[in-house]
């Protein structure tokens, strides 16, 4: 902006903006920006699905979608930084001497205004897409609280237990039922652990003494892993076994084979 | 030292005849030290049987700390204190003696209270803390490099992950407001030193005493429990687990001086005319860094007090069977764990945007905003420390709470990337190495920003708490953001601190190699936490080998860029290029000061008359 003229000319506030957005920085800036939103935003739709595991809970269904909507809802702010980063990398000064100095710029009151203003709406943004989700999750815990399958699982140095407490049965590999509600109880007898089914979406500490709860309906057959996601000492690494979602009938004969009965 | 050293002996050594104060150094506080090791080891195993596991860590312990005090006895910390206590004080002339005028390199292991001395030896410190802390992480990610590998057994793997881990943040606590913050920052507010300059030299050498005892973990057995120290792990552990409580205990002592100090200096030295509003922003940064951690360190010393009185007189505070919990232990680590992370992102920040503007030749864009992204990061820093136990199953009502004053977090965050975006707006950056640095910090702290919103969120940390993606995301804000800045200042004030320019095309290539490597490592790693990978573990499924690998040859990319730098850093300190009394043309007044840095800086004490970002074309 050549300030001087601006000032003696006193153009309306509609002059200077079109005058910005006609300015060769501005509009490279601007270029750069929204090309980077945009290969953001399709790297959140694709990177995340890609990577992460089979999604076999309603669980993991939830946290898929909320970090693809999160990479969209940061995707305007990477264009913003990185599109003016960018500019100014490539207008850069070289050579042994300082530049020239710049224009005097001290601040610019309504540019930070709108700055705090936007990040704030885009926090809030965050915050109550992330709140409703919470919610939504514990309203699904308190609607499958009577009828779900109860499943106390042992963390112990450094191997996993699953109790079926209503249909008599241990077992060191957790399988469950399709679509049906399973309430995790899960405790420690030693050390921290924390109970990961990787491919259910959910994760909850083994405490010793304390009993804590997670929960999930499995929507999806096939094997998932069984992991400790809190270090528990010499042997955490392996501090892993495997589950199954199954039909109700496989699950059904799985348990009177493991010598417990159907309810 | 160096040539540029020599002018200064034409000036009188002070020589205090008969003072004891003459003969101390190093060397007597090693052998001092020593001497109350083996005294008190042996003393106390003839009395405890060190077979049984509580009565052994009461030893090692005690041993520990002896260590510590009789070094500092040897080194002479205790003269002026014991002079006070019997109603004298040193004399003038011992007092100089202590400052270490014309005492050449010895002065550098004495008990000096010149400031340049000590952020000379905060520097070297830190730079071999980096070097073991790196040379731990490059072993780790050998073990990493291929499923299956045997390249190291569990136990060595998970004291290597806690040695690593506890080394790295001990260095970067320290590592810009240590050199920097004493050896720039009392020039720059243009005082004649710190505030208390025994305290300053009590600060380095209490510190120094940690080192040794961190080194005997290793021989102790190790640390198991990663560097949060977990109980009831830290409880389970053996006897390697003493030193980390003894380190930890001696370097929240070692910042708590040092923070009292630096903030006494700010508030209480600076120049005439530099008010508030006048102060560079580094020094607010370092500042509200030690600031933040003079209330935050505390809590880590009295859980790791806690854990020792757990293990050496079974007191059982986080032990469940009698009524204890270790999400007591939990909540006390994080009440500092998280704050600190930001103890070490806002010097490092800080430093970087004292940079933009000389190089930009703009002045900083909204001083205000930068101050207010300060505060309110270290405001809502104190708030948001339970989002490390949204997992943890002590009391999942309040995650929402906890969400919300972690999520809020971002707004300050962004003032501060507004403050530095505004000042290369309309500019014309010159690409030195410090400059450089300004546009990986943007990108790094982007990425580590953003996918620190994801870890935010109950819902998606429910998946990636614990996984090697929380391990990508705290390295691309601690080493990504934090590191590149104190790199950047390294670059930034060489010249004062040495003389010299560093060797600028070793480090362009070790910038290159350094953040290129890092991209690549995260990146890998990023991948590995999204697939599913657990954090902290020796070995992993098959699955997981190709984001491992891609993180291992990054690793190695970062090392050898470190090499390259820490042969620049050593080379130019003889040899570089004598550098002009103010080689980057900025306004801070540390640059009006030729060097050597005369023993109280300023010939005249400098007055004020405007902030130090007056650059521009219209400028006022």
């Amino acid at each position: 902006m050549s300030g001087h003229n601006d000032v003696e000319l006193k153009p309306t506030p509609g002059d200077r903006l079109t005058k910005f957005f006609r300015r060769s920085d501005v509009i490279q800036s601007t270029i750069f920006g929204v090309i980077v939103t945009i290969v953001f935003v399709i790297l959140g739709g694709k990177f995340y699905t890609q990577w992460m595991p089979e999604i076999m809970s309603t669980d993991m269904k939830a946290i898929e979608k909320l970090m693809v909507v999160f990479t969209w809802i940061s995707a305007p702010v990477c264009g913003v930084v990185l599109g003016i980063a960018l500019y100014t990398f490539l207008n850069r000064h070289s050579g042994d001497t300082p530049p020239p100095d710049g224009p005097a710029t001290r601040t610019n009151g309504p540019i930070v205004l709108l700055w705090s203003v936007v990040t704030s709406l885009l926090a809030l943004t965050a915050v109550i897409y992330g709140i409703t989700e919470l919610n939504s999750s514990s309203i699904a815990t308190a609607k499958n609280a009577e009828d779900a399958m109860v499943v106390n699982v042992v963390g112990n140095q450094w191997v996993w237990s699953f109790e079926y407490p209503e249909l008599g049965v241990q077992s060191h590999e957790l399988m469950l039922p399709i679509n049906r509600a399973v309430a995790f109880h899960v405790t420690s007898v030693d050390v921290n652990h924390s109970f990961w089914p990787v491919q259910l979406g959910v994760k909850i500490d083994a405490n010793k003494l304390a009993e804590t709860f997670a929960d999930t309906t499995p929507t999806k057959l096939g094997e998932f892993d069984v992991k400790c996601a809190e270090l528990c000492g010499l042997y955490h690494a392996y501090m892993e076994t495997t589950g199954e979602v199954m039909t109700k009938a496989d699950f059904d004969n799985w348990i009177l084979e493991q010598g417990g009965h159907t309810a | 030292m160096t040539t540029l050293d020599q002018h200064v002996g034409t000036r009188p050594i002070p020589n205090p005849k008969n003072s004891l104060i003459t003969r101390l150094n190093a060397g007597t506080g090693l052998i001092v030290g020593l001497i109350f090791t083996v005294a008190t080891y042996q003393g106390l195993a003839k009395v405890l049987d060190t077979s049984v596991y509580h009565l052994h860590n009461q030893v090692l312990l005690a041993t520990m700390f002896m260590w510590s005090i009789g070094f500092l006895v040897g080194i002479g910390a205790f003269i002026g204190p014991i002079r006070w206590l019997i109603g004298k004080d040193l004399t003038a002339e011992e007092q100089l003696y202590m400052a270490g005028d014309g005492q050449g390199i010895k002065r550098y292991f004495k008990y000096c209270t010149d400031h340049k001395v000590v952020g000379i030896q905060y520097l070297w410190g830190v730079i071999a803390m980096l070097a073991v802390g790196g040379a731990m992480a490059m072993m780790i990610r050998t073990d990493l490099a291929n499923p299956g590998g045997h390249f190291i057994t569990p136990s060595v793997y998970n004291s290597l992950v806690g040695l690593h881990g506890i080394t790295m943040i001990v260095a970067m606590i320290i590592v810009a407001t240590g050199p920097f913050g004493n050896y720039i920052m009392p020039i720059m507010i243009g005082a004649a030193d710190m505030a208390f300059p025994r305290l300053n030299a009590l600060s380095w050498w209490v510190l120094f005493t940690a080192i040794p005892v961190l080194c005997s973990a290793w021989f102790l057995g190790g640390i198991p429990t990663g560097w949060t120290a977990y109980a009831p792990l830290s409880i389970q552990a053996g006897p390697g687990m003493n030193a980390f409580i003894a380190t930890i205990i001696i370097f929240a002592i070692s910042t708590a001086v040092a923070g009292a100090n630096i903030t006494a200096t700010v508030i209480a030295m600076r120049a005439k005319g530099m008010t508030w509003n006048r102060v560079p922003i580094f020094v607010i940064g370092a500042t509200t860094s030690v600031a933040l951690a003079i209330p935050a360190f505390p809590t880590f010393m009295l859980s790791m007090i806690m854990t020792a009185m757990d293990r050496s007189f079974l007191t059982g505070f986080f032990d469940a069977n009698v009524g204890g919990t270790g999400w007591l232990y939990a909540h006390l680590f994080w009440i500092m764990g998280h704050p600190e992370v930001y103890v070490i992102l806002l010097p490092g920040v800080a430093i970087l945007m004292e940079i933009v503007p000389v190089f930009v030749r703009k002045p900083l864009f909204s001083y205000t905003a930068a101050v207010v992204g300060f505060a309110g990061i270290a405001g809502l820093s104190i708030l948001v420390w339970a989002h490390h136990m949204y997992m943890s199953g002590w009391m999942p009502m309040l995650n929402g709470p906890f969400m919300v004053t972690t999520e809020m977090i971002s707004v300050p965050t962004g003032l501060i990337f507004l403050v530095i975006l505004g000042t290369l707006w309309n500019g014309k950056p010159w690409l030195k190495v410090p400059m450089l640095a300004v546009y990986a910090f943007l990108w790094n702290m982007l990425v580590g920003g953003i996918t620190g919103l994801y870890l935010s969120d109950v819902p998606a940390d429910m998946y990636l708490h614990g996984s090697m993606y929380v391990t990508a995301h705290f390295h691309y804000t601690l080493m990504g953001a934090a590191l590149t800045g104190a790199v950047a200042g390294l670059s930034y004030w060489y010249p004062k601190m040495t003389g010299r320019m560093m060797h600028e095309r070793a480090s362009y290539i070790s910038f290159w190699l350094v953040q290129i490597g890092f991209q690549v490592l995260y990146l890998g790693m990023f991948i590995a936490g999204a697939e599913g990978q657990p954090r902290r573990v020796v070995d992993y499924a098959e699955q997981f080998a190709t984001s491992n690998k891609i993180s291992t040859m990054g690793a190695y990319t970062i090392g050898i860029g470190f090499i390259v730098l820490l042969w620049a850093v050593i080379h130019s300190w003889r040899h570089g290029k004598i550098a002009p009394m103010n080689p980057w043309g900025a306004k801070t007044l540390e640059w009006t000061v030729p060097y050597p840095v005369p023993l109280v800086n300023f010939d005249t004490p400098p007055v004020v008359t405007s902030d130090p970002y007056g650059y521009g074309r219209s400028a006022k």
